[in-house]
C-alpha cells in the first residue's frame, strides 16, 4: 500500500534514474523526460557500484531534493554469486544515499519478493520469496529501507513486455522473435500458465506517479489480469501473416505446482484511481507495430 | 425480594437504550442514567438518538415504567444496574476500556451495597474478575443486540450467558427474577467462560460469513449461484436454518472486528495458533473491494468522466450506523468521479467524498449516472423499479451485491446487474 507525501501530483525537481541504461531505466527516463521532468541517467559508464568509488561517483552526483529511481541490476540473479553482485551494488547505493540522502527513493524490485503460494497476490502477501533472484530484491528493499530514512517506495513489477526487451525470456517477447524469424512459437505442454504481464510504458506511467506524488511502500506493477502463455502465443502468432505455427514442446521441468498467479489490484487502484492499464492484447498489437518500424 | 426489582442501565447507547426499553416492557420499573443531561432531554421528550424497527412504539407503549435521568442518585433506587457505555474501537479492533472502567466506578459509587452490578458491554476475557471488590455484587452478562434487530433480540432472547464469581452458587435474587421474566435459558459459568462465548459465538458466525464469501466468490467465476446452494446448506442440520451464509462486503459494524482482533492479541500472547482467525480478516478485507474492483473492471477503466451514483450509506439496513461502512469505503476511492448518494437515513455529508451530491430520492439520485451500486439493502431499495432505473441512467451497469433487485426485471430492463455469488 502507498501512502502519497503529495496528495496531489507534484513534479520532482529532478529525478535521478541510476541504472538508465536498461531496459526499465531508460522507458523511466523517457517517461519523465516526455512529463517535462529534468533529469540525470546515471549507466555504469558514469558510475560502477562494482568499483570502489562506486559509493563515492553516486554521493556526488545526488541533490537534496533529487528524487533517485534505482533500477540497475545484473538481471536475473540466478545464481549466489550474481545474487551477490546485486547485493554489493546495492550495499554501494546504500553508502552514498546515507552520505547524501535525497528527498525520495524509488527502487524497482519485483513481483518475484512474494511466496509462491500466495492468491491472488497484493501488497501484504508475504516476502518470502523461492529464487535468488527474488531474494535478492528483497534483500535489496530491505537495505534501501534501513539505510535511507526519506520516503521509500518500491514498485514491484511483474512479467513486463515490451518492443526493446533485450530478453528473450518465456512469454511475448521471445514469442514475438521466435514468429519474426520464421519459427514456431514454442510453448511448454499446453501452455496452460496464467501470468499477468504488463507493458513497460504502464511500469514507467507508475513510476512517474510515485515519484509526482512522493509516495512511499510498495505498489505492485501488475494489471490484475493473467492470460495464459497459449493465449498470448496464439495473439502473437495471429499479428503475422501468414499465421505463425504455435508448437508445444515438453516442459524442461516438471509441471509446476501452483499453476497461475493472479494479482488482485485494489492498492493501485486507491493509490491511482484514474490510472489505466494498457490491456494485453492492445499492448501486444502496439509492440508489433513498433517492432515493425524498427 | 416479594416486589419486582428496579432495574437501571447506564449508558444510553444503543446497547443501554435498547436493553432499557425491554426491560421496562417486561413490566420492571426502569432507570435508564446518562451524565449527558441533554440526551437524557431528548429521551424524557421521546426523541431515539438510534434506529431500529420497533423500538420508538415500544418505548411509548411502556413509557410510564421507564424515566431517564442524568442524576447519578437516581441508581439508588435499582436492585440491578446493568453497565453499558459503547466500548470504542481504533481502526485495529482494539478496545479502549476507559470509559466503560470509569462508568463502572461511577455506577459502583452511587448504588447501595446490596445493587448487583452487570457489565453488559463487550469486554476482552479477565475484564470482570479483575474488577471485583470485596462486598460488592458484580456480575457479566453477555450482550448479543444486532444492529437492525435489537428490538426483536432485546426482548425474546434465545438465552442468557452469565459470568459469575462462582458459576455454582445461585444467582441474587432480584437478578434471578429479572433474568427469569424473560422466559428464556440461563446459562451461568465462570467469568472467562462468558467473556470469550460472546467472541465464540462472533467467530462462529465470522466463519460461516467467511465461507459463504469464498465460495460465493467461486460462484461467480465459474457460473454458479450461490443462492442457490444456501437451501441446500440450510437443510442440513449440522449447519442449520439460521446459519450466516449470506455473502457480504466484508466485516463491518466493528464488532466482529473487535473480537478477531481480542482472538489474535491473545492468541500471540498466550502462544496459541489462531492462523484461522488471520484468515477471516484478510477474506473480509478482500471481500470489502469487492465493488471498487468490479467498477474498476466494468466502467472506471475506461471513463474517466464517469458519474456513479450511490444507494445506502449505512452499514446494512435499518441502522443509521456507518461504522466500517462498505458504502463508505468505497466511496472514499471515487475520488475523481462525479458522485451522487442517496440513503433513507444517513445523511450525504457522511460520504467520505470531495463532491457527494445528495439526492432527494434513489431514483433522482441514479439519474444520468454511468454505474449505480446499491450498497446498503435498505427496504425501500426492493421496491426501485427496475425499468425506471434503466430510463433514469445514462449507463447500464449496476453493482447489487446483495441481490435487492430483481434480477430477471434487471435483465429485461437492460441493466448490466453484478450481484455477489453469481457469474
Amino acid at each position: 500500500m502507498l501512502t502519497h507525501q503529495n496528495a496531489s501530483p507534484v513534479a520532482p525537481k529532478r529525478v535521478v534514474v541510476v541504472g538508465a541504461g536498461g531496459f526499465v531505466g531508460s522507458t523511466i527516463l523517457k517517461e519523465l523526460a516526455d512529463a517535462g521532468v529534468p533529469t540525470l541517467g546515471l549507466t555504469r559508464r558514469e558510475v560502477d557500484l562494482l568499483a570502489s568509488s562506486g559509493a563515492d561517483a553516486l554521493k556526488a552526483a545526488l541533490k537534496p531534493d533529487d528524487a533517485v529511481v534505482f533500477v540497475s541490476a545484473v538481471a536475473p540473479a540466478k545464481n549466489a554469486a550474481q545474487m551477490m553482485t546485486n547485493l554489493r551494488m546495492a550495499e554501494a547505493a546504500c553508502v552514498a544515499l546515507a552520505a547524501a540522502p535525497p528527498a525520495h527513493l524509488l527502487y524497482i524490485s519485483s513481483d518475484a519478493v512474494y511466496v509462491d503460494d500466495a492468491n491472488p497476490v497484493t501488497e501484504k502477501s508475504a516476502v518470502a520469496p523461492s529464487t535468488t533472484h527474488g531474494m535478492m530484491h528483497a534483500a535489496r528493499e530491505l537495505m534501501f529501507r534501513s539505510e535511507y530514512r526519506g520516503p521509500f517506495a518500491a514498485l514491484r513489477p511483474t512479467l513486463i513486455y515490451g518492443a526493446r526487451d533485450p530478453h528473450s525470456g518465456y512469454g511475448p517477447n521471445r514469442f514475438r522473435r521466435q514468429a519474426a524469424k520464421g519459427e514456431p512459437i514454442t510453448i511448454f505442454g499446453e501452455g496452460e500458465e496464467r501470468r499477468d504481464h504488463i507493458a513497460i510504458e504502464d511500469v514507467a506511467r507508475l513510476a512517474r506517479l510515485i515519484l509526482f506524488h512522493r509516495s512511499s511502500g510498495a505498489l505492485n506493477a501488475v494489471t490484475g489480469i493473467s492470460t495464459s502463455f497459449h493465449d498470448i502465443a496464439n495473439i502473437v502468432a495471429a499479428q503475422f501473416t501468414p499465421h505463425a505455427e504455435v508448437k508445444s514442446v515438453p516442459r524442461p521441468g516438471p509441471r509446476p505446482h501452483l499453476l497461475h498467479r493472479f494479482f488482485d489490484i485494489a492498492d493501485c487502484y486507491r493509490a491511482f484511481p484514474d490510472f489505466h492499464f494498457e490491456p494485453l492484447a492492445d499492448g501486444l498489437a502496439r509492440v508489433h507495430r513498433e517492432t515493425r518500424v524498427q | 425480594m416479594s416486589e419486582r426489582p428496579t432495574i437501571g442501565y447506564a449508558g444510553m447507547t444503543h446497547l443501554g437504550l435498547c436493553s432499557s426499553i425491554a426491560a421496562a416492557s417486561k413490566g420492571f420499573a426502569t432507570v435508564g442514567f446518562d451524565a449527558d443531561a441533554a440526551l437524557i432531554g431528548r429521551l424524557e421528550a421521546g426523541q431515539l438518538p438510534v434506529v431500529e424497527p420497533g423500538l420508538d412504539d415500544l418505548l411509548r407503549d411502556n413509557r410510564s415504567r421507564i424515566g431517564f435521568s442524568a442524576d447519578a442518585k437516581r441508581l439508588t433506587q435499582c436492585d440491578v444496574i446493568y453497565v453499558a457505555p459503547d466500548v470504542p474501537t481504533d481502526d485495529a479492533g482494539r478496545s479502549d476500556l476507559s470509559s466503560l472502567d470509569r462508568l463502572l466506578d461511577h455506577v459502583l459509587a452511587h448504588s447501595r451495597p446490596d445493587t448487583v452490578v452487570v457489565v453488559l458491554s463487550q469486554v476482552p476475557p479477565g475484564f470482570t474478575r479483575a474488577r471485583q471488590r470485596a462486598e460488592r455484587l458484580l456480575y457479566y452478562q453477555v450482550e448479543t443486540l444486532v444492529f437492525g434487530r435489537a428490538v426483536e433480540r432485546a426482548t425474546l432472547p434465545e438465552r442468557f450467558i452469565v459470568g459469575c464469581p462462582d458459576p455454582a452458587a445461585p444467582l441474587p435474587e432480584a437478578f434471578d427474577t429479572f433474568l427469569k421474566a424473560f422466559g428464556c435459558p440461563i446459562l451461568p459459568m465462570r467469568f472467562e467462560s462468558a467473556e470469550l462465548t460472546k467472541i465464540s459465538i462472533n467467530c462462529c458466525l465470522v466463519a460461516s460469513v467467511s465461507v459463504a464469501n469464498t465460495l460465493a466468490a467461486l460462484c461467480e467465476k465459474i457460473g454458479a449461484d450461490w443462492s442457490e446452494i444456501v437451501p441446500a446448506l440450510k437443510l442440513d442440520r449440522r449447519i442449520g436454518p439460521h446459519s450466516y451464509l449470506a455473502p457480504g462486503l466484508g466485516l463491518a459494524g466493528g464488532n466482529l472486528e473487535r473480537d478477531l482482533a481480542t482472538v489474535l492479541r491473545f492468541s500471540e500472547e498466550h502462544g496459541t495458533e489462531a492462523g484461522v482467525i488471520a484468515s477471516f480478516v484478510a477474506n473480509s478485507a478482500h471481500r470489502k473491494d469487492w465493488a471498487l474492483r468490479t467498477l474498476h473492471e466494468a466502467v472506471l477503466a475506461e471513463a474517466s468522466d464517469a458519474t456513479i451514483a450511490v444507494l445506502g450509506l449505512a452499514y446494512k439496513e435499518n441502522t443509521h450506523s456507518v461504522k466500517n461502512s462498505p458504502s463508505l469505503a468505497l466511496i472514499r476511492q471515487l475520488g475523481p468521479w462525479r458522485l451522487k448518494v442517496f440513503d433513507p437515513v444517513v445523511p450525504a455529508s457522511a460520504a467520505p467524498h470531495p463532491a457527494a451530491a445528495g439526492a432527494k430520492s434513489a431514483l433522482e439520485a441514479v439519474e444520468n449516472a454511468d454505474a449505480l451500486a446499491i450498497m446498503t439493502p435498505w427496504p425501500q431499495f426492493r421496491e426501485l423499479s427496475c425499468a425506471a432505473i434503466a430510463r433514469a441512467m445514462r449507463g447500464k451497469l449496476v453493482l447489487d451485491p446483495y441481490r435487492v433487485l430483481d434480477g430477471a426485471a434487471a435483465h429485461k430492463a437492460g441493466l448490466d446487474c453484478r450481484t455477489l455469488g453469481v457469474s
